[in-house]
């Protein structure tokens, strides 16, 4: 493909579903089979798009073009690298598996002719932030898709998720307005705010140190860091769960991907070390991994607990941005395609289960695994990679990252990742455990016998096909993509890093 | 000399002489006056765009009334900065018209509405000849004009609380009539000129001879031009007067007068003013903290309102505060930020007070509590009311942004980061008071139960234009940057 061509393939994935989101408003009005599948067909259309960017990116190829002057020197423009599309085909794929799921989950809730429209344009901006070749575009996507998700919190309209969504949308516009003034600071101090001409600010000095804390604020309220996230638990579990499996799952990535360019573009490795502007981000990191996991012991609903999780994860992938080397990036790239494929997982199999038997309470789960085997293996899969099992994409990212920390001789974080480990064994092996070797709580009230308990017949009830295979894709790839280092993602992963350690814009 | 020569004039008096007309044609034909006054002010659209066609081709040009030379002669001065500015006067004036000529025959007693149109045109008249005039005395009458007008379509409602409202803002802002004659008065004893051109080269030299009666009269302008354009702590009159008025004088008078003294403060300070006297006092200085509290104060007034037209023009207040800023930080960046505000918030204000209007006409609610679900029976509405909202906010792809991204920019180019920080601040408490309406407008739909009255086909128009307005200012924005650049690059 030549540059023309990516650039309109660029421009289709970021418009195309932007102006489905009206057709498929309106379709809900003929039919609701056709508006389903109109947001499926979308949602397909844009991840085989991204897909076919592929052979660009594997000749190493970077395409910036800037589309339209906004201002004078400030445009609006597009950039694909190979962590633009590591991270677009990622959100597509999520995405379009999120959609398929929807379809069923979706048909027991009530405003439906709503929740498409918005799933299909959050994707279009998302793929925006992704494919934005200049801090502007990417504020312009970043505040687009935070504002439009709103209304994925609020679907149930309940007391509860308009409390959440308020403290959603006043942490956002806190964001937006962080980001701003880190942006302008930077237009200010460099003269551009684009992505492609590599560290644009080179010396240290108070405005740039500001700037570096408005963009932490900013990215850092997406991605659930410390002290910032007290948003997210309750925004993420109020929502209808694939929606939550896509906040958690990939909206989240977006703050750590604004973080990724902000380190290596705007600023540089180099600058962050030398004047220890690091060392903030390391300390908030381990609060955020320490402080996730604590709280997510004590909650008791499922989606709470998954939430809270997110936090201590996205914690890691802060954790390799602060120690800046080869492996720690590596560590914390691949960290964004495990995190989003296990919390999709779990949150999809949580999912699952609330539609087929209501449950969200953890201490309901006695005995679920036997009445749906495959959803809950899915659900112990993602489980178990959270914890960092070996075979599992979890402990590959997990090992990656101790490795960049022993490279940087800081053996203290190795430790932290041990102790959170431990933490998430603590929190999800006691959903796991009831689930399969419990039995259920008699319904009708009376006791069984204790020794016929083993023998109690139990009726297998599935969630329906459609979200079942969405649910076993993704846990198979939390599989897979950790059997060996050998897989494309890692190797992705590896040769972003590479990217980014270079320079990141040529 | 062309036609085409006298446009400057003829932009003005074509819309005093619609002034006088309507009443009459509305007694006669009444169907013809609101259609006579549309092409009144459709003409004057035309002249203005050829005049910017004209300035951009060829520069300033100066007007002489009746071809009397100044000092003597009344002068028009055509720069960019003034025809951007009539532009905007025209044509939001035009919009909002096309929405009042449906509004009105709700609000008013008919035998009132011609007069009204009257009103109208003679408002919009003076706001033309104030953004052209170059000479002080000939301000001070547009002024006038323009005050008597603007009162007179507050209180033509009749009601209580409109003829409250109209003597208040009548008082208060005869005072700053007063103030400003005084101010002139001591210019025209200093120099003896009241043409802008030849007052600036006066000033210059008189500056060292009657400081006194210099610095007072800047002091006199500022306090005329801030209770006139609501700059706080002068806004008293605002709420009320902004609250009470029929809908579409609200939009007229929260989307432009208050502007136009704003741009008259402008006018003065880098027309008027020589660069030393701006050197030696700290006026800009003055206008900036004040500008910074009014951002504060408006909004976090507008907080606490519970009717909605009455938050809308509080939040005027903040909002003309941006515009003011754009004046203190005395650079060109943040007078492109100003400017494009103008702009930005003459649209978006109006746009709002449409909607209020709207909402008003059809259902009679008032009280914000009482909006929820409202969504359901009025969703353009309440879609034009959440991109106006948007823009408040200075959510990115609305001409919001583009404003505060020129005033925050200047403020870290002279090296004050601090101010960039109060205009973020107003920004959050802007969402946080217009935020909960377009939520609660959109949820608990089943609450919603006011019987409600078809909206008009052609008030629904004028809210779309709107709000395609504010999204394209906020992409497209580079042309009228441009521009704005170019008529700012004479002035440092």
């Amino acid at each position: 493909m030549d540059d023309a061509t990516v650039v309109a393939v660029l421009i289709t994935i970021v418009v195309f579903p932007i102006i489905m989101t009206p057709v498929i408003l309106y379709s809900s009005k003929i039919s609701e089979k056709l508006r389903n599948i109109l947001a499926v067909a979308t949602s397909a259309v844009v991840f085989l798009l991204t897909l076919s960017l592929y052979p660009t990116i594997a000749r190493g190829g970077i395409v910036q073009h800037t589309l339209f002057e906004i201002l004078p020197n400030l445009e609006i423009s597009l950039r694909l690298d190979i962590l633009s599309f590591s991270l677009a085909a990622l959100a597509s794929f999520i995405w379009f598996l999120c959609t398929v799921y929807s379809i069923d989950y979706m048909s027991k809730e009530h405003a439906t002719s709503r929740y498409y429209p918005v799933l299909i344009f959050t994707l279009g901006s998302c793929q925006g932030i992704f494919f934005a070749g200049d801090l502007f575009s990417l504020f312009v996507f970043f505040e687009l898709m935070s504002l439009i998700a709103y209304i994925l919190v609020i679907h149930e309209e309940t007391e509860e998720a308009l409390k959440a969504g308020y403290k959603y949308l006043v942490m956002t516009i806190i964001g937006g307005l962080a980001l701003f003034f880190g942006i302008i600071i930077i237009f200010e101090l460099g003269g551009t705010v684009s992505l492609g001409v590599g560290s644009i600010i080179q010396e240290s000095s108070v405005l740039a140190f500001l700037a570096f804390i408005c963009f932490l604020i900013g990215f850092g309220m997406k991605a659930g860091m410390f002290p910032l996230h007290v948003w997210l638990p309750d925004a993420h579990p109020v929502a209808p769960s694939p929606a939550s499996a896509l906040l958690s799952g990939v909206m989240l990535k977006t703050g750590a991907y604004g973080l990724l360019r902000v380190i290596f573009n705007v600023f540089s490795p180099d600058l962050l070390k030398n004047s220890g502007w690091d060392n903030v981000l390391g300390v908030l990191a381990v609060i955020t991994i320490l402080l996730g996991s604590a709280v997510a012991l004590t909650q008791t609903d499922i989606k709470r607990r998954l939430a809270y999780s997110s936090i201590s994860q996205l914690g890691y992938v802060l954790l390799g941005l602060s120690v800046l080397n080869d492996n720690a990036v590596t560590g914390a790239v691949f960290h964004i395609f495990s995190h989003a494929f296990m919390k999709s997982t779990l949150f999809l199999a949580a999912g699952a289960i609330i539609w087929k038997t209501g449950i969200r309470n953890i201490a309901d789960y006695k005995g679920i695994g036997r009445q749906m085997p495959v959803t809950m293996g899915c659900f112990s899969i993602a489980a178990l990679a959270m914890i960092g099992i070996p075979p599992l994409n979890g402990f590959l990212s997990k090992w990656t990252l101790a490795l960049g920390c022993l490279d940087a001789y800081m053996p203290f974080y190795v430790l932290i990742l041990m102790i959170s480990s431990l933490l998430n064994a603590l929190y999800y092996l006691p959903i796991l455990i009831p689930a399969f070797f419990e039995l259920p709580a008699a319904k009708n009230g009376h006791q069984h016998n204790s020794h016929h308990d083993h023998d109690l017949k139990i009726n297998i009830e599935e969630a329906s096909p459609g979200m079942l295979s969405a649910t076993i894709i993704l846990a198979l790839c939390t599989f897979f993509f950790g059997l060996t280092p050998n897989n494309i993602v890692f190797a992705l992963s590896r040769l972003t890093s590479a990217f980014l350690m270079l320079g990141g814009s040529l | 000399m062309g036609f085409a020569d006298h446009y400057p004039a003829l932009i003005v008096v074509v819309l005093f002489i619609a002034a006088f007309l309507s009443p009459l044609l509305f007694r006669w034909v009444e169907k013809a006056a609101a259609p006579f006054l549309i092409a009144a002010l459709g003409s004057a659209l035309y002249m203005t765009v050829i005049l910017l066609v004209e300035v951009q081709k060829s520069g300033p040009v100066l007007y002489h009334m009746g071809g009397w030379p100044p000092p003597w002669g009344i002068e028009f001065r055509v720069d960019p900065l003034r025809v951007f500015m009539l532009l905007i006067v025209i044509s939001v004036s035009l919009w909002i018209f096309i929405y009042a000529v449906r509004d009105l025959k709700h609000e008013l007693k008919k035998e009132v509405t011609g007069w009204y149109y009257t009103l109208y045109a003679l408002l919009v008249g003076s706001m033309a000849g104030i953004a052209l005039t170059n000479d002080l005395f000939n301000l001070f009458v547009l002024m006038e004009i323009c005050a008597i007008s603007a009162c007179a379509i507050i209180s033509i409602k009749e009601e209580r609380e409109c003829l409250e409202a109209s003597f208040k803002y009548l008082i208060l802002s005869a005072m700053g009539t007063g103030c400003f004659l005084l101010g002139v008065a001591m210019l025209y004893m200093a120099t003896g000129y009241l043409n802008y051109s030849f007052l600036q080269l006066e000033l210059a030299e008189t500056l060292t001879l009657y400081p006194r009666n210099i610095f007072a009269a800047a002091a006199l302008f500022i306090v005329a031009f801030g209770t006139k354009a609501a700059l706080f702590p002068l806004h008293v009159w605002l709420p009320d007067a902004h609250a009470s008025a029929p809908s579409p004088s609200s939009a007229m008078l929260s989307g432009l007068v208050i502007k136009i003294y704003a741009f008259a403060l402008f006018l003065i300070f880098y027309q008027v003013f020589p660069r030393e006297l701006l050197d030696l006092i700290p006026l800009n200085e003055i206008i900036l903290w004040l500008a910074s509290l009014g951002v504060m104060f408006g909004s976090i007034y507008a907080m606490l309102q519970t009717d909605l037209k009455k938050m809308l023009a509080y939040s005027s207040i903040g909002q003309i505060g941006y515009i003011f800023m754009g004046i203190g930080f005395d650079h060109n960046l943040a007078l492109i930020g100003g400017f494009y505000h103008i702009m930005v918030h003459a649209v978006t204000k109006a746009l709002l007070f449409m909607t209020a209007g709207i909402i008003i006409y059809s259902t009679g609610v008032r009280q914000i509590k009482d909006l929820a679900g409202i969504g359901r029976v009025l969703p353009l509405t309440m879609l034009a009311f959440t991109i106006g909202s948007a823009s408040m906010i200075g959510i990115p792809g609305t001409g919001g942004l583009i404003s505060k991204w020129y005033l925050s920019l200047s403020a870290l180019e002279i090296g004050r980061p601090f101010f960039v920080l109060i205009i973020l601040a107003s920004s959050l408490l802007n969402a946080i008071y217009y935020m909960p309406i377009v939520i609660n407008a959109f949820m608990h739909q089943e609450d919603f139960k006011t019987e409600t009255k078809p909206v008009p086909r052609f008030m629904l128009g004028t809210l779309v234009a709107g709000m395609l307005f504010i999204v394209l200012a906020g992409i497209f924005s580079k042309p009228v940057v441009t521009l704005l650049e170019q008529g700012v690059a004479s002035l440092f």
